[in-house]
This record gives C-alpha cells, structure tokens and sequence, in this order.
C-alpha cells in the first residue's frame, strides 16, 4: 500500500466514524490489473481493496447524479473530478453542504492505448514508481516514462490541483501550461477544411454508437439524450456517416462551456475514437470569447446557461 | 486432412480465393483488429494473441442493416439488395465460432428463419484460427469451449511459427486446401502438443455448475445493486460480444429505407414502453438482464449458456466490470431467498 493510499484510507475511515458521510465514492483494486474500478464505500470497515494509482481512469464526479441531494457523499477528487463536481453544483445537482471532498494533486492518468501500442493486449501486471511506469507483458517487464504514456488530455491538464477540495493529501503541483492545449488544437486547426473533415470522419465513421463517451462523461446526465429522443428523432441512429457525424458534433457542442477537459470520454471509447479535440477547441473559444472555464468555481453559470436582462445581444437559442 | 499452409503464402491464397468468394480477414485498425474485405488492404492480421475487437458475428448480422427500400417513383417497396458472392471468413476464433453456431439458433430456429441471417450464412466459409497462447481474459474452457474447438468451423488453423496447419473438418472446405502439402507425421504431432498445451493454460474462471439455479434464485436480491452502482450502462460490452443479438428496427424516412440496427439490453431506451413505463428502470435490472440471458435464459432455452468466454466485455468494459468474477460472486452470494 502506498502511502498515499493509507493516508486516504485513514481519513476515509475517520469520516465514517465521525458520521459524517453515507458514501464515499473512491476506486478499488479489481480484477484486471490495468482497471481499477470505481468503488462505493458505506462503512469504514471495508477499506482493505481501496486503490489510487494513474490507472484510476475515470471521471468519478459521473456518479454524484446518480444520489439525491440528501446523500452525504464522499469523494475523491483530481483535478479535473473536483472541476467536474463544480460545474455539476452550479447545473444544482447536488449541494455543497452535502459533499467531503479530499483532493489529491493529480500526476495524471496513464492512457491504456499507449502502453497497448508498445506492447500488445495482453498485460498482466503494472507498477509505478515515482516517473516510470513498469508493466508486464508476455512474462516479460517493460518500463516506461510515465509521460510517454500519459493520456493525452492529462499531458495539457492545466489545473492539476483539485479546486474545491476540503482537504488536500499530497503537496500542490505547479498549475499546467496553456500552450500545450493550444499546440493540439492548432494541429487540428492548421489543416485545410478538406483535411479537417477528412480527419474528423475518420474518427466520427469508427464509431459503434455504444455510448461509452456519453455515460463516462460526468456532464451527460440527461435523463433522454437527444440521440435517444424519437418523436421527433434527431438523428439518425445507423452507424451510417450521417449519424456517426451528427452524434458527434452535437456531442460536443453540448459540452462547451461545461468540459473540464477529464478525457473520460475518450478512455472509455471502445474504438479509440480520438474526441477531445473537440471539446478542447469549444473550450478555447468559451475562455476567449467569454473568459469562462468551467468548474473553476461552483456558482458562475456557464455561458450558453447564462440568461442576462442587459446581455447586448438579446437573443435567446 | 491436414495441411500445411505457410504464411508467406496467405495473402496470395486469399486473393485467389477472392474470386469466388468475398474473403474477411481480421486487419489492423488504430491499436485493435476488425473483420475487414480481405481486398481493402490485401494484409492479414493474425499475430495479435487477442480476438478481433469488433465481433465478427458483424458479418453475418451488421450492426446496421438494410431490410427494405422505398421506391417512391414506383410507389412500393424494394429488397435490399443481394450478394454475388459467398463469404469466406479466415481466421475466426473457435470461440466466436461457437457464437456462430448459437446465433444460428436464434436466426436459424424452427420457428423463425431470418433470411437476413440466412442468406449471408448459409453458403459461407468458415476458417478458423486456433489459439495456442489464449489470453488471460479468456475462458472458452469454463463454458464447454476450447482453444482449438471445431464447433461451427470448416477448418482450424494452429500457428507453427512459419507456417499454419490447417485441419479441414468439412468437405466445402477440402477443395480450398487440397493443393497444398499435406502435413508430416512431425509436423501433426507437434500441433497436438500445441493444441493440448493451450487448452492446459485455462482454469475454469468460475464456478458453472448449478450457477443458473443459483441466479434464478437471487433474481430480486440486492446482489445486483453492487454491479449495478459502477456499471456506466453503455453499450460496449454487449456490442462486441459475440452472441448478443439484439436489435431495433427504424425507418429512415430521408433516405426511405427501413434498416435493423444492433440495440442492447443496456440501453435505458432498449425496455422504455410508449406509455412512459419502463420495466427496467435502472442499472440494476438492466445488469441483471444481461447476464440471467447468458446463463440462465439461454439454458432455458437450448439448454446452452450464451457466452463463448471470449473476453471482450472482460477487456473492454470502461469500468472494469469482469463477467467472471460476477459470476463468482454470484454463486458465492448468501441471499436471504438463498438460505430460506
Ligand atoms: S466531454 Fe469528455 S473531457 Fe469533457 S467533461 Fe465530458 S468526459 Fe470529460
Ligand atoms: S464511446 Fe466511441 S464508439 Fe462508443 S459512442 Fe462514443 S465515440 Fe462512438
Ligand atoms: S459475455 Fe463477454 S465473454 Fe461472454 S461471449 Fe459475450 S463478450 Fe465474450
Ligand atoms: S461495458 Fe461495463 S460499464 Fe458498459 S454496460 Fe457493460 S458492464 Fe456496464
């Protein structure tokens, strides 16, 4: 057990003792070495499986919707996770008072593709110490910078440091450099109009509709996705270009302003799928037309929720 | 018969048998392999120790799938359209063979022919690949498959490094491999020392006997919450299995047609009745569903369980959910209804 994990531990324990939560939401060792999952704690008697390592993946602010706001929840939160839980309080999804949030300064998530592409499918042990990440494949170990195999979303995180958090374990990291989002957008933005959507149906046309990316993503918690919606239907549900294409625009387009930039969505994609240039360009554009990023505090309303009296332009989408 | 195929050769013999037949292969795509027309790349994709991420039963049943056109000039409805060609898919493993042989149970019934299902399939070919290093995801061997089953196949391949064997199994296939060498006695003893060293490598992953009783038992009891609470409730792990069959039916009014496209009992939609009720309504259910259909109601039905242990929701499930261990669990679980 690192120590990281038993400090965790320790106040996670403390919390239940204190009566201070119902639930905490953390991630547990699994049954594949490469996939810790997320983990539901009720009582601080349980603890012994509790895991954090850089293959916790997912965004674990997705499960702050599915309680009422009565719920005492507990949680671990990174960066982008404790962005995510302010952008879900200020869309009222659950209230402050009833949150415990312990941040842990985030080292970033190593994205699985990466080691897959260096080594195969089968890998069936992994260790990280300090910058290097070590895996097992085909009996054999193979190590490995850890920013090499980073996911691509935490190599340009600019806020690593939890927020909103109420305590934090772990010293701060310097905040991330906004250059790098830049470069990644740029690539995508250099191309010519032929090449960009050459690019972009590349992906969207891979894609199996299993909505991984939507029920990874925190901010997707409409009760109907409009994917979902058939009278009228909004797209078309075939696996068709049309459909692939619309899902996933539309996708994007009702994130901006509300992504925190996590790359759950992508993680999750069966299909490696690459989408977060999207979101990563609608962001670029709300922090430079509206100096707004989301979930940097737990009140300001995103712009495109925002209604104003005096907004110059009174027209209403 | 056995034979010897080398595998410097494949892709001159697929292209050969491109003639008659439209030949799949698995090919690489980003860090994954798919079932793809062999003529796209003209490359084959068989050193990866894992299965094709997307499911080859995509061949037989596509995930969207025309079943009729409108012709507005004429005013009335058109088929789809037909194939020239029988298929020949190289390179299946046994356990989405097997699947094969299930989906044929659904699609081909007593009751009810798909001519869907049954066009594509009836004349196809079928070439499978054996696997002599199963990956730890795998469990053909709990659910009565195996690494080198025949089950659904016209002929195996076993990878003896330079070259494959092939054992034909079935007639249709004897006329595709009669020209090659036929194998040495060294040669077939040393793909029976590969063949039962593979299916040596797996340990049942999970306890099946009396599992469907004991999931018929705990059906309302709260064991199915704890799956429930980190399941995501996306369509991945049922969209790459390879024996769920599933679909809904749309019609795309633009483009006037009508066309089937894979669903899954994951789908919160999938059991929304019009009335606004939903039999399902949560994670819960839905979880259930999925895995009483395999192990139960496919017993029930056939009196076979309705996965192929062949991994991908193990792998690829973005939460970790591991079908065995929830298995395992399951049988181990003491419900109240269990103990009464
Ligand atoms: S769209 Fe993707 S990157 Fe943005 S919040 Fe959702 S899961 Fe995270
Ligand atoms: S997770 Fe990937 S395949 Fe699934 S709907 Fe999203 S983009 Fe498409
Ligand atoms: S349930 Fe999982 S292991 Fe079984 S056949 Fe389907 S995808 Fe493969
Ligand atoms: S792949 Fe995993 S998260 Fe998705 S529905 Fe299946 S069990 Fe749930």
């Amino acid at each position: 057990m690192t120590e990281l994990i038993s400090k965790l531990r320790t106040e996670i324990e403390k919390l239940f003792s204190e009566d201070r939560i119902d639930v905490f939401i953390a991630f547990k060792g699994a049954d594949s070495p490469l996939r810790p999952q997320p983990a539901f704690y009720r009582a601080g008697n349980d603890l012994e499986n509790l895991e954090y390592n850089s293959l916790c993946q997912n965004n674990l602010g997705n499960y702050l919707t599915r309680y009422p706001n009565e719920t005492r929840i507990g949680m671990v939160v990174r960066g982008c996770e404790s962005r995510t839980v302010n952008a879900l309080l200020v869309e009222k999804q659950h209230l402050r008072e009833n949150l415990t949030l312990i941040g842990i300064p985030c080292q970033g998530i190593v994205d699985i593709r990466k080691l897959i592409k260096r080594t195969g499918e089968e890998i069936t042990a992994y260790s990280e110490h300090q910058n290097k990440v070590t895996i097992k494949y085909q009996e054999k170990k193979h190590t490995f910078a850890k920013q090499d195999v980073l996911h691509d979303s935490c190599l340009r995180c600019l806020h690593p440091n939890p927020v909103n958090a109420d305590f934090l374990i772990g010293e701060p990291l310097p905040e991330g450099d906004p250059s790098l989002v830049r470069e990644k957008v740029e690539t995508f933005e250099a191309l010519s109009k032929d090449k960009r959507y050459e690019w972009f149906s590349q992906e969207a046309e891979r894609c199996i509709r299993c909505y991984a990316c939507r029920e990874a993503c925190p901010m997707c918690y409409c009760t109907e996705c409009f994917v979902d919606h058939n009278q009228p239907r909004w797209t078309e549900s075939s696996i068709t270009s049309a459909g692939t294409h619309a899902w996933h625009i539309i996708r994007a387009f009702h994130q901006a302003g509300r992504c925190t930039s996590c790359g759950a969505c992508e993680r999750a994609c069966p299909v490696d799928i690459k989408m977060t240039y999207l979101t990563d360009k609608l962001n670029e554009d709300i922090l430079e037309i509206y100096s707004f990023e989301a979930g940097m505090d737990g009140e300001t309303q995103p712009p495109f929720a925002a209604f104003n009296m005096d907004d110059k332009k009174r027209f209403v989408v | 018969m056995m034979y010897i195929l080398e595998k410097k050769k494949v892709e001159q013999v697929l292209s050969a048998w491109n003639k008659a037949f439209d030949v799949y292969a698995p090919q690489k795509v980003e860090n994954y392999t798919q079932f793809l027309p062999f003529e796209k790349t003209k490359t084959v994709a068989l050193n990866h120790a894992h299965n094709t991420r997307y499911p080859p039963k995509a061949l037989f049943f596509p995930q969207s799938e025309i079943m009729l056109k409108y012709n507005s000039r004429l005013g009335r409805f058109e088929e789809s359209g037909s194939k020239t060609k029988p298929m020949l898919i190289f390179g299946v493993r046994p356990c989405d063979a097997m699947a094969f042989s299930l989906m044929d149970t659904v699609f081909l019934s007593e009751d009810y022919v798909d001519p869907y299902w049954k066009a594509k399939r009836e004349d196809s070919i079928v070439i499978g690949f054996g696997c002599s290093t199963p990956p730890q995801t795998c469990f053909c061997t709990t659910v009565g498959g195996a690494p080198f089953s025949h089950t659904g196949l016209d002929a195996i391949l076993t990878d003896l490094d330079k070259a494959f064997s092939v054992q034909v199994l079935t007639n249709k296939a004897e006329n595709l491999f009669k020209n090659l060498p036929p194998a040495t006695e060294d040669q077939i003893n040393e793909v029976k020392k590969i063949q039962r060293k593979a299916t040596e490598s797996m340990a049942p992953a999970f306890q099946t006997s009396g599992l469907k009783q004991k999931l018929d038992l705990i059906f309302e009891s709260p064991y199915w919450e704890t799956i429930a609470e980190s399941c995501l409730g996306c369509g991945i792990c049922t969209y790459l299995c390879p024996t769920c069959f599933c679909f809904d039916i749309v019609d795309e009014i633009q483009r006037k047609e009508r066309i089937r496209n894979w669903d899954t009992c994951m789908f919160r939609i999938y059991s929304q009745e019009a009335s606004g009720h939903n039999p399902r309504p949560s994670n819960k259910e839905r979880t259930r569903q999925r895995l009483m259909h395999k192990y139960s109601y496919w017993l029930d039905h056939i009196g076979e369980i309705g996965c192929t242990g062949c991994g991908r929701c193990v792998c690829y499930c973005p939460v970790g959910l591991d079908i065995r261990a929830m298995l395992q669990t399951a049988s181990e679980y003491e419900s109240e209804v269990a103990r009464a």
